[in-house]
C-alpha cells in the first residue's frame, strides 16, 4: 500500500467503527481540537498524560482563556473528573483502524480509560497496514516487562441488550483520532 | 443456579418451555441472519481456509507441548513480577483465588467475563466465603443480577428482551427506565458500575492468549470492562484454562485476526490488551499491581492427551457453534448447554461438568455439520458430539433397547432386508392408497410426530425391481455402480429407477451391487460405532470391483458418510485403507457426476422452465463441499431454479433425530417450508432422499401445492427421449 492509500484506508476503517477522524498539520491544531471539543461538549477538565512540557504550556494558556481545567498528575486523584483525555499514539494499524498506546504508565490508562472522550494524535508515518508489521515492536516490548499495551478500535461498545449496538458503556463514549500529517498534500 | 436436565423427560419439558418463547425464537433468528451476513463480509479478501488451518495446526502443536509452554510461562511472568498459579480442579482455582483475596485483605471484587470462571462457578465459591463480587460486563451484569447462567459464550444475555433488562434496571436503580430505551440502559449500567470499579480492591478476568514466550496475557474486549477490571484494583487475578497457553505473538495475532470476525463479524474488538506482569499501580502499597495468573487444568492436560477428543481444546470461544445451529436457534443456550453453550458445549459438558450434565444434551444434535463448518479451528465438532454420547452409554453401561435392537439387525443384512419386507406387508392397512403416505401414524409415535406425513416402505423395493430393470448398454461410455441407500432402496427406488434412465439416455452403464447394505449412519447417530464399523465394511467389500469408473449416490448423507464417516471409523483397521482410497477415489454424488462427468447440454432436456426452489442438504454442501452443480444441474434440465432464503439450512431430519426431538425437528421443517413458499415455486427440489422424506411429509401436512422431488426424478422427467 502506499503511502496515502495507508492513511486514506486508517481513516475508512476507524470511521466504521464510530471514530471521529481529522487531518491536522501541528500540534497547535491538536491542542485546540482538544479545547473547542472540551467546550463543545460542555465539559470542564482535560487530562493530557505525556505532553512535552512546551506543548503543555500552550495548552495551560489555551484552556485559562477558555475557562477549562487542565487536571495534574497523578489522574487517580480525579479519577471521576476527568471529561478529555488527550494522548497521542505510537502507532496505528490501517486494516482495523486501530491505534496502539503503550499503556504502561498508569497515568495513561486511567486517561485513555476512566475519560468521557479520547482524543488521539498519530504522526501519519507511524500507520502500518496490519497488525503483523507491529510483531517485532510488540515482542521487544513484552521482553522488557513490566508492559501494558492496548489497542484500541473506536469507542467502547456494547451489543449485549438485543444485540443492538450502544457506545460508551464502560469506556470513553467518544473516540477522535487527529492523523497529524507532516505536510499534508 | 444453572441446573441441566438431566434426564431425557425433564429435558423434552425444557425444550417445550423453550419453544414456547416467542421473543427468544426472534432473537435468534435475526441474530442467525444477520450473523451469516456480517460474518462473510467481515472475512472478505481473506483466505479463511489457510488461516484455519494454520491456526488449528498451532493449537494442536502446543496442546503436546502444554506443560512446557506453562513453564515457559511461568519463568517469564514471574521474572515480570506475576505470581503463577496452577490449580488442578475447579474446586482448587476457587480456593486459590479466595486465598488471594484473603491475604490481600480484600472485600469488593470486580470482575470482567471469563467462561473459564463461569467453567469453576467462581463467583458462587467467592460470595460464600463473604466476597462482595460485581460483574462488569453488561450480560454478564444481567444475568448475575437474575441469578442466571450464560445462554451464549460471547452475549451471555441473548436470550433477554430489552423489556426484561428495563425492568431488572428498574428493579435495581429503584428508579424507573424507559423499557424501549437501549442507550439508556446502557448509560444505566454505566453509571451503576463505574462505583464499583472506582472501590474494588481486586479485579478478575480471564484471557483469551497467554503467550509463553513473553508470560503476556491477551484480553480482548469491547466495552473496556476488562482494562477497568485490570487497571484500577490493587490486585489482579487473571483465571486461564491451560489451553489458552500459546509459543509466541504471531500465534496469539493470528487468533486475534480470526475471533472478533468469527465471534460477531466484528473486524476487531474494541479493546486488546497485552499485558506483561505486575505495571505501576498507585493503589498498592509497593507502587506495583499484585498480579496472580491461575492456570486451571480440570482435565485439560488428560484431555490434551486424547487422541479422539483434543482437538476440542483448540477452542477459541467465539461462539460460532451456536449461531449458526439450527436447534440452537430453536431453544437457546439454555436449553443447548450447560455453562458451555451450543456444539462445543456439548462436548466440553462431559469432561467439565460430568456425564449427568452431559446426558440429554449431546442427543440434541441433527448431525447437520454447520458447526463444523463454521469452526474457525476445524473442530469436527458433530463427530466429537456423538464420541461423547457414546462415552456415556459406555459410562453407564445400559444400551437403550433401541440401540440394542438396532445394532442386532443392522449387522446381519439378510436379517435386515427381510424385516424391511415383512413390514412393507405389514403397513398395507395404513397406507393410503395411491399416496404412498400412511393415513395413520403407528400408536408408537404420540402426537408430537404428526407434523409430517411418514412415507410408506415401496411395495417392491429396488433391489426386488433391479433383476427386470437392469439395462444392458453396448460400448457404454463409463461404468458406475450406484449405493442405493435404505431410502432409495426400500422407500423411494423411483429416485433410482429416474437414475437408470438418466444414465442409458447418456450412454452410462449402471449396477447395483446387492451385497451392498445400509450405510450405517443411523448406527453412527445412535453411537453404535461398531455396528457402524461392521456395516462401513460389508459396503467396502460389496463396492470393491475394478469393474466400475464411479460410485454414485443419490443420498447426500450417505455419500458424505461414506467418504468422510469410514476413514474415521476404519482408521485403526489398516487392511481396509486400500479400498477406502478407492472408495473416496470413485465415490461421487449425482449431481456432480451429470455436471463435470457427463457435462450434459441443455439439448438433451425439454426447457419447460418450470420454477424450482432448492433445498440444499447438509451432507452434501457441507459433507462433500458440492454446491455449484445441483443448481447448475437444474439449470441444464431446463427448470427455472429460484433462490430461496437460507437453501443451506438443515431441513430438520436428522434420521433418527426427527423421531427423538419431533417438537424441535417440526419447527426447523416449518421455517424452512416457509421460505419456500414465499419463492413461489412450484417444486421443490433437493439432492437427499432423507430431505426428501422429511420435506415431502411437512408439505403434505400443509397441503401445499409444492410438490418435492428429487434432482434425479425432475431432471429425468426433463429427458427429451426418455
Ligand atoms: S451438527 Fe448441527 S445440530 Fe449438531 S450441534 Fe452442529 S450445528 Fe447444531
Ligand atoms: S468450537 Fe469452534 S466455533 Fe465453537 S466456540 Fe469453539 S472455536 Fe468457536
Amino acid at each position: 500500500m502506499t503511502h496515502n492509500k495507508l492513511i486514506d484506508c486508517m481513516k475508512e476503517k476507524a470511521g466504521l467503527v464510530q471514530a471521529v477522524v481529522s487531518t491536522v498539520s501541528s500540534m497547535e491544531d491538536v491542542l485546540r481540537y482538544a479545547v473547542d471539543l472540551t467546550l463543545q461538549r460542555n465539559s470542564k477538565t482535560i487530562v493530557v498524560p505525556g505532553l512535552d512540557p512546551q506543548s503543555l504550556q500552550e495548552l495551560e494558556a489555551l484552556c485559562s482563556d477558555a475557562g477549562l481545567t487542565v487536571l495534574q498528575p497523578p489522574f487517580r486523584a480525579h479519577q471521576s473528573q476527568i471529561d478529555t483525555a488527550l494522548t497521542g499514539a505510537d502507532w496505528a494499524i490501517a486494516e482495523t483502524g486501530t491505534l496502539v498506546l503503550d499503556s504502561g504508565s498508569e497515568d495513561l490508562r486511567i486517561a485513555t480509560m476512566l475519560s468521557e472522550t479520547h482524543i488521539a494524535w498519530i504522526p501519519a508515518s507511524r500507520i502500518l497496514p496490519d497488525a503483523t508489521a507491529l510483531s517485532a515492536y510488540l515482542v521487544e516490548k513484552m521482553k522488557t516487562p513490566p508492559g501494558y499495551m492496548s489497542f484500541i478500535t473506536g469507542a467502547s461498545r456494547t451489543a449485549d441488550i438485543e444485540r443492538v449496538l450502544a457506545i460508551g458503556v464502560h469506556g470513553p463514549q467518544e473516540l477522535h483520532i487527529l492523523v497529524m500529517e507532516e505536510n499534508p498534500s | 443456579m444453572i441446573q441441566t436436565a438431566q434426564d431425557m423427560k425433564t429435558y423434552k419439558d425444557r425444550i417445550r418451555a423453550a419453544l414456547g418463547n416467542q421473543f427468544l425464537r426472534k432473537a435468534l433468528d435475526n441474530f442467525a441472519s444477520s450473523y451469516r451476513v456480517s460474518r462473510a463480509k467481515a472475512f472478505e479478501g481473506i483466505d479463511l481456509d489457510t488461516l484455519k488451518e494454520q491456526i488449528a495446526e498451532s493449537k494442536d502443536q502446543a496442546l503436546t507441548q502444554l506443560e512446557s509452554l506453562f513453564v515457559q510461562f511461568k519463568t517469564r511472568a514471574e521474572a515480570a513480577g506475576a505470581i503463577v498459579h496452577l490449580a488442578a480442579t475447579a474446586q482448587q482455582a476457587n480456593e486459590i483465588i479466595a486465598k488471594i483475596g484473603r491475604d490481600n485483605g480484600v472485600k469488593t471484587i470486580v470482575k470482567s467475563k471469563s467462561m473459564t470462571a463461569e467453567e469453576t462457578h467462581l463467583n458462587d465459591h467467592l460470595e460464600a466465603e463473604g466476597f462482595k463480587v460485581t460483574e462488569t460486563d453488561l450480560g454478564e451484569w444481567i444475568i448475575q443480577l437474575r441469578h442466571e447462567g450464560p445462554s451464549h459464550m460471547v452475549m451471555p444475555a441473548i436470550h433477554l428482551s430489552r423489556q426484561q433488562v428495563g425492568t431488572l434496571f428498574g428493579d435495581v436503580t429503584k428508579t424507573p427506565v424507559d423499557l424501549e430505551d437501549i442507550d439508556l440502559m446502557v448509560k444505566v449500567a454505566r453509571k451503576e458500575l463505574r462505583p464499583a470499579f472506582l472501590a474494588a480492591d481486586m479485579g478478575i478476568s480471564g484471557t483469551n492468549m497467554a503467550i509463553a514466550e513473553t508470560g503476556t496475557l491477551g484480553l480482548i474486549s469491547n466495552e473496556g470492562n476488562a482494562r477497568l477490571t485490570t487497571t484500577l484494583p490493587r490486585v489482579h487475578v487473571a483465571l486461564v484454562g491451560l489451553e489458552k497457553l500459546v509459543p509466541d505473538i504471531t500465534a496469539a495475532l493470528r487468533i486475534i485476526k480470526v475471533l472478533p470476525k468469527n465471534a460477531t463479524g466484528q473486524a476487531l474488538t474494541s479493546y486488546v490488551t497485552w499485558i506483561t506482569g505486575a505495571v505501576e499501580c498507585a493503589a498498592s502499597s509497593t507502587g506495583k499491581k499484585i498480579l496472580h495468573i491461575v492456570f486451571l487444568d480440570n482435565g485439560r492436560l488428560d484431555l490434551a492427551k486424547d487422541p479422539v477428543f483434543s482437538e476440542a481444546l483448540r477452542c477459541i470461544r467465539c461462539g460460532a457453534c451456536s449461531n449458526v445451529c439450527p436447534v440452537y436457534g430453536k431453544v437457546g443456550g439454555h436449553t443447548l448447554g450447560h455453562v458451555y453453550i451450543g456444539a462445543i458445549g456439548l462436548i466440553l459438558t462431559y469432561f467439565y461438568h460430568g456425564k449427568d450434565n452431559a446426558r440429554a444434551i449431546v442427543r440434541n444434535c441433527l448431525n447437520c455439520q454447520a458447526c463444523k463448518s463454521v469452526c474457525p479451528v476445524n473442530i469436527d465438532l458433530p463427530y466429537l458430539i456423538k464420541k461423547v454420547y457414546a462415552n456415556i452409554l459406555r459410562d453407564e453401561g445400559t444400551r437403550p433397547v433401541k440401540n440394542t435392537v438396532l445394532s442386532t439387525v443392522m449387522k446381519n443384512r439378510g436379517l435386515f432386508h427381510s424385516l424391511l419386507k415383512v413390514a412393507s406387508n405389514l403397513q398395507k392397512p395404513l397406507v393410503q392408497k395411491d399416496a404412498g403416505v400412511l393415513r395413520h401414524l403407528p400408536f408408537i409415535f404420540g402426537k408430537a410426530h404428526d407434523f409430517r406425513t411418514l412415507p410408506a416402505l415401496a411395495e417392491k423395493s429396488f433391489r426386488d425391481q433391479w433383476p427386470k430393470i437392469r439395462p444392458h448398454i453396448k460400448n457404454p461410455a463409463y461404468r458406475v455402480a450406484l449405493f442405493g441407500g435404505c431410502v432409495v432402496d426400500f422407500v423411494s427406488p423411483e429416485q433410482a429407477i429416474s437414475l437408470v434412465r438418466l444414465l442409458s439416455a447418456h450412454n452410462v452403464q449402471m449396477e447395483y451391487p446387492m451385497a451392498q447394505s445400509c450405510c450405517g449412519l443411523p448406527a453412527m447417530m445412535m453411537a453404535e460405532e461398531e455396528t457402524a464399523a461392521d456395516v462401513a465394511i460389508q459396503n467396502l467389500e460389496a463396492l470393491n470391483s475394478q469393474s466400475h469408473d464411479y460410485i454414485l449416490v443419490l443420498c447426500a448423507s450417505c455419500g458424505s458418510h461414506l467418504k468422510e464417516g469410514y476413514s474415521k471409523l476404519l482408521a485403526k483397521k489398516p487392511e481396509m485403507k486400500e479400498k477406502l482410497r478407492i472408495l473416496h477415489d470413485k465415490l461421487i454424488d449425482f449431481s456432480s457426476f451429470m455436471v463435470n462427468i457427463l457435462k450434459v447440454v441443455p439439448e438433451s432436456f425439454l426447457q419447460n422452465q418450470t420454477q424450482v426452489a432448492y433445498h440444499s442438504p447438509c451432507h452434501l454442501c457441507r459433507g462433500l463441499g458440492v454446491t455449484r452443480e445441483p443448481r447448475a444441474l437444474l439449470q441444464t434440465a431446463g427448470l427455472d431454479y429460484t433462490p430461496c432464503k437460507d437453501e443451506d439450512v438443515c431441513c430438520g431430519f436428522g434420521g433418527s433425530y426427527s423421531l427423538e426431538f419431533p417438537e424441535i425437528s417440526s419447527e426447523i421443517l416449518s421455517q424452512k417450508l416457509d421460505h419456500v413458499e414465499n419463492t413461489g415455486a412450484d417444486v421443490l427440489v433437493t439432492d437427499c432422499p432423507g430431505c426428501v422424506l422429511q420435506l415431502r411429509g411437512g408439505m403434505d401436512k400443509r397441503n401445499s401445492r409444492i410438490k418435492v422431488r428429487h434432482i434425479a426424478e425432475v431432471v429425468a422427467d426433463n429427458l427429451k427421449n426418455p
